[in-house]
């Protein structure tokens, strides 16, 4: 019988051996200097573009490109440690304030002189600034689109105003179809509307500033819209109903096109109707994709780090990208070649980005985005008193920043 | 005699060590270095360079715990009781007919209840919010539509959306708990029923007589450790109703999504290590006062 | 005679009752199952059917060939396999003890570990990757298994103990008085007899396991290394990468095995006591 028990004791042992000795192989990774790991979290096209242009550092560097979930919040954790955490991340610029703020980002002008970044695009290294130092080298950036489907809405019904918009609703709203659906209670898509009528959720130094007048008429106005449209707001449902021809137009990303041209969708963009109380178009929000680089990599790889970056500001790296997934190049220079003017999305991102407003990257926008939701669920779906709402969810917001000290 | 008396209990220790050493570390520590971070100001101004600034944690902590708190806190109870009475009701049912003699295809049965179980949390909630719930496509809606019924929002109001959610965790939770008490069936000695049947005593008579009593030391700590885990649940009511972005107007929290809202977010991890901590006090009073500690056989 | 037919009618009904049970409750898998199946890539759809219009295999396809699930059902299988080796092997003596011998600091233990069960498991991980980075754990296979097993211990120990004690203590004081050692008791006596306890467990532990990714997400970097639920997730964390069919195929072929072991795992679950042992 012992013997029995001592056999199935010395498995144990055995098997954990094997566990334990069969897993020291991957941090080697994070201290050889010529091995570069970068985090992402973006879809397969750009990743499989970015390693092949990254593949021309072999064999002298190799980049190793981990596509991450949670990447926001692993970061939080492993990125003091250097064993873990990857070299750089590429990341849309919302979150550099926290890290920043964090201690473990290096200032990208650390490793490229400043003077060298002014090929890109004004918007896209203002997003990237922080505290008066660029913390993301850019690569592209993304605005929100107008889109319809040209089975239902012929070129010359787009509608250029709101009211318009707002009429074509109300005339082709019936029976499960839908004019117009957006994520109407999302904050990322609410936001175009409070920016068209020149409302701030964060100002610039941190404050929230919900309980404007701008705000509150944003709201009441957006109202009569979200009336017209489905009680859900994710993604999902929103996304489905453009794609499966049930909702005639919507506003979405960029990245909704490929998937609806595969469906054999005959899909147009348009520029952002024009609010008419203000006389300014819906002003999405602009997200700066980009690379960042963390502290620990900046100080003990810094000429493989170098290399790499030097490697994703060729242009042709933006062309490429905008090729494969429609991503808009932050390189100036790349809008005068003819692949960029042809794309008729990538195009229209540019002329949307005129008006269209960097999301604040400040740690502040964080708890902002939890209290915006709030705020628009309460007001569309729950359909409270909109200047009560806004009243209490400026206090929250603003013991919530407090409490973040 | 005294010195034997040393070793057997030295020896029980022993036989108890690893686990109990488990235990310490992946249980107890988390707890205390909690309570060591909830006195420090660690938050993203101070990430690497805190420092120790005493109770003030705590007098910030004290501004969750309002009118909002104790909303949160009475849905909490609702919840775990409604969920609790519901899923031990079933479960038992459910066990005991799968105990019935003669059934012959109890197994295939079994697996299929228990099917939701194998399913990772997060999959199954997806799947009954875009494919059960929703209003536009959900399957709900579309068999409603053919009774000839008005679509309805499943989740947008309050007390529609509590018992989706309840009946979510239901469905998550019923497949372990019939398998807890289907096992503490299969160890009650037959002969008990068979003298009682001689009494002459019926189905009810037997259920509360013999089959509950000698159930309840079995399947206790089950159910107690389950009642702590609708007590904290999150994922069911969270990403239903509450996540950032798919939001859908019902207004339902318990302490935990309160919480997350209201001092997790802001990413001051020694704030929120302080609410976490009264949390975790104020259920530890909550169990005492409802006396929730399994009872032992053997004494 | 009467009696007879009367039984097998109540068979029948409960027969019929188990069977529509398990089709309610399989509603929402079967829509997975059926998305999957699906050649229209849509998680959604206005006119749902359980049997797809234009059936393909393209989406399990993709989930085998273009995603390295095998690689991710080996982690999966590997720290399965270890954590459950682990819990049972410290659980089952703990359990034991705890049960049948009486020592100073064993009421307010055992009534400590399940209070502890109180805590929020939110803030748990950053308490334990501080504990697991500088022992060096952290990305690798044994981190995850100590958390696992550590996460599972307190439940092991109370299930199995609170199912010790309805085993009647005769049957090994007569052992004992034969002259077997401690370890034989349990390992001759004590496990036979509570299979079905040390099955509900190892079923618990599984389980856990097999489903668990936050911490495989986050202790883990690399996707070689993501367990399966973990790469599951991967596949869906992003809404605009997010691919529905895919993940629909993937989550069923998670599932699979854990059913099968779950199918395997009923026979040593319905070998309890039998009539005519002696009861205590």
């Amino acid at each position: 019988m012992k013997k029995r028990i001592i056999s199935l004791l010395l498995a144990i042992t055995v098997m954990a051996g094997t566990v334990f000795s069969g897993c020291g192989s991957d941090t080697s990774a994070a201290t050889d200097p010529n091995t570069i790991v970068i985090w992402h979290d973006k879809e397969d096209a750009v990743a499989e573009v970015l390693q092949e242009k990254l593949n021309t550092l072999n064999p002298e560097i190799t980049v190793v490109l981990e596509k991450k979930s949670d990447l926001t919040e692993s970061l939080k954790m492993v990125g003091n440690d250097p064993k873990s955490a990857p070299d750089m991340y590429i990341f849309a610029h919302d979150k550099i304030g926290v890290y920043a703020e964090m201690g473990i980002l290096s200032p990208i002008t650390d490793i490229i002189p400043e003077d060298e970044l002014s090929v890109y695009m004004d918007e896209t290294l203002d997003a990237a600034t922080y505290k008066g130092e660029i913390y993301q080298l850019p690569i592209y950036y993304e605005t929100l689109l107008f889109m319809y489907n040209r089975l239902y809405m012929k070129d010359d019904e787009v509608p250029t105003t709101t009211e318009e918009l707002y009429t074509y609703m109300t005339e082709n709203t019936a029976g499960g179809h839908y004019g117009f659906v957006e994520q109407h209670s999302t904050p990322y898509y609410a936001a175009g509307w409070i920016n068209g009528f020149g409302g701030e959720i964060l100002d610039a130094d941190g404050n929230a500033t919900l309980d404007s007048q701008a705000v509150i008429d944003a709201l009441t106005y957006h109202k009569k819209f979200v009336d017209l449209m489905p009680g859900e707001t994710e993604y999902a449902t929103v996304n489905t109903l453009f794609s499966s021809g049930m909702a005639h137009a919507t506003i979405a990303g960029p990245w909704m096109i490929p998937t609806v041209k595969e469906n054999g969708m005959d899909v147009g963009v348009a520029a952002m109707p024009v609010i008419d109380e203000t006389g300014t178009p819906i002003a999405p929000y602009m997200g700066v994709q980009g690379v960042q680089v963390l502290k620990n990599a900046a100080e003990n790889k810094s000429e493989a780090v170098e290399k790499v970056l030097r490697v994703l500001m060729d242009p042709q790296v933006e062309v490429d990208l905008a090729e494969a997934s429609g991503c808009a190049p932050a390189n100036e220079s790349c809008y005068e070649l003819d692949e960029i003017k042809n794309d008729e999305v990538v195009m229209m991102m540019r002329q949307t980005a005129d008006h269209a407003v960097p999301m604040p990257n400040l740690p502040e926008m964080d708890v902002m985005w939890t209290v915006l939701g709030n705020l628009l669920t309460d007001v569309n779906l729950s359909g409270n008193d909109i200047t009560e709402s806004v009243s209490d969810a400026q206090s929250q917001a603003e013991s919530l920043i407090q409490s973040m000290q | 005699m005294k010195n034997k008396k040393k070793l057997q209990v030295l020896k029980c220790y022993s036989w108890a060590a690893p686990c109990l050493l488990l235990i310490l570390m992946i249980v107890i520590f988390p707890i205390l270095y909690t309570g060591y971070i909830s006195v420090t100001n660690m938050n993203v101004y101070h990430w690497s360079d805190f420092s120790f600034i005493g109770l003030k944690n705590y007098a910030d902590a004290l501004l969750v715990f309002d009118n909002g708190f104790l909303k949160s806190f009475g849905m909490t109870v609702i919840w775990t009781v409604v969920s609790m009475v519901l899923q031990l009701i079933i479960a038992f049912v459910l066990a005991s007919l799968l105990n019935v003699k003669g059934l012959r295809f109890k197994n295939v049965y079994k697996t299929f209840l228990i099917f939701p179980w194998a399913m990772p949390g997060y999959v199954s909630i997806l799947l009954w919010k875009t494919g059960m719930f929703n209003s536009q496509f959900g399957l709900l809606n579309q068999w409603m539509q053919k009774l000839g019924l008005d679509p309805v929002r499943w989740l947008s109001s309050d007390g529609s959306a509590f018992w989706c959610c309840t009946l979510v965790n239901l469905w998550l939770a019923l497949p372990f708990m019939i398998t807890i008490i289907d096992g503490a069936l299969q160890s009650i000695d037959r002969s008990f029923y068979e003298s009682a049947v001689l009494d002459g005593a019926n189905w009810f008579e037997r259920t509360f007589y013999i089959t509950v009593p000698m159930i309840k030391p079995i399947i206790g700590p089950s159910v107690v450790i389950t009642v702590f885990t609708t007590f904290k649940q999150f994922d069911v009511i969270y990403l239903l109703t509450q996540q950032v972005g798919a939001k859908t107007g019902a207004d339902i929290h318990t302490i935990m999504t309160y919480a997350y809202e209201n001092a997790f977010i802001t990413n001051n991890y020694g704030y929120s290590s302080a609410v976490s901590i009264i949390i975790f006090a104020i259920l530890i009073i909550f169990s005492v006062v409802v006396n929730m500690n399994p009872k032992e056989v053997r004494d | 005679m009467y009696k007879k037919a009367k039984r097998s009618f109540g068979l029948l009904i409960l027969n019929l009752f188990f069977i529509a049970l398990c089709f309610a409750t399989l509603v929402p898998i079967l829509y997975a199952l059926s998305v999957s199946l699906n050649a229209n890539n849509s998680l959604l759809s206005v006119d749902f059917s359980f049997i797809p219009k234009e059936f393909t295999l393209a989406n399990y396809k993709a989930v085998f060939f273009d995603e390295p699930i095998l690689l991710w059902l080996k982690n999966s299988l590997i720290l399965a396999v270890v954590t459950l080796v682990i819990s049972l092997g410290t659980g089952i003596p703990a359990a034991y003890v705890f049960s049948r011998k009486t020592f100073p600091g064993r009421k307010p233990i055992l009534r400590t570990l399940i209070l502890l069960y109180a805590f929020p498991s939110l803030l748990s991980m950053t308490a334990l990757y501080k504990l697991l980075s500088p022992m060096g754990l952290i990305n690798t296979k044994p981190g995850l298994i100590i958390v696992y097993t550590g996460t599972e211990a307190v439940f092991a120990l109370w299930n199995m103990k609170g199912y010790f004690d309805t085993i009647p203590y005769e049957i090994e004081e007569a052992a004992m008085i034969d002259g077997a050692s401690p370890v034989q008791i349990v390992w001759k006596i004590v496990m036979p007899l509570a299979k079905p306890t040390i099955a509900v467990t190892a079923m618990m532990v599984l389980i856990y396991v097999w489903n668990e990714y936050i911490f495989a997400v986050n202790f883990m970097t690399g996707s070689d290394t993501y367990t399966l639920a973990a790469g599951l997730y991967s596949l869906q964390a992003t809404e605009m990468s997010g691919n529905w069919p895919i993940f629909a195929a993937a989550s069923i072929v998670v599932s699979i095995p854990i059913l099968i072991v779950f199918f395997l795992l009923q026979k040593n679950m319905t070998t309890g006591l039998t009539s005519g042992g002696v009861k205590g």
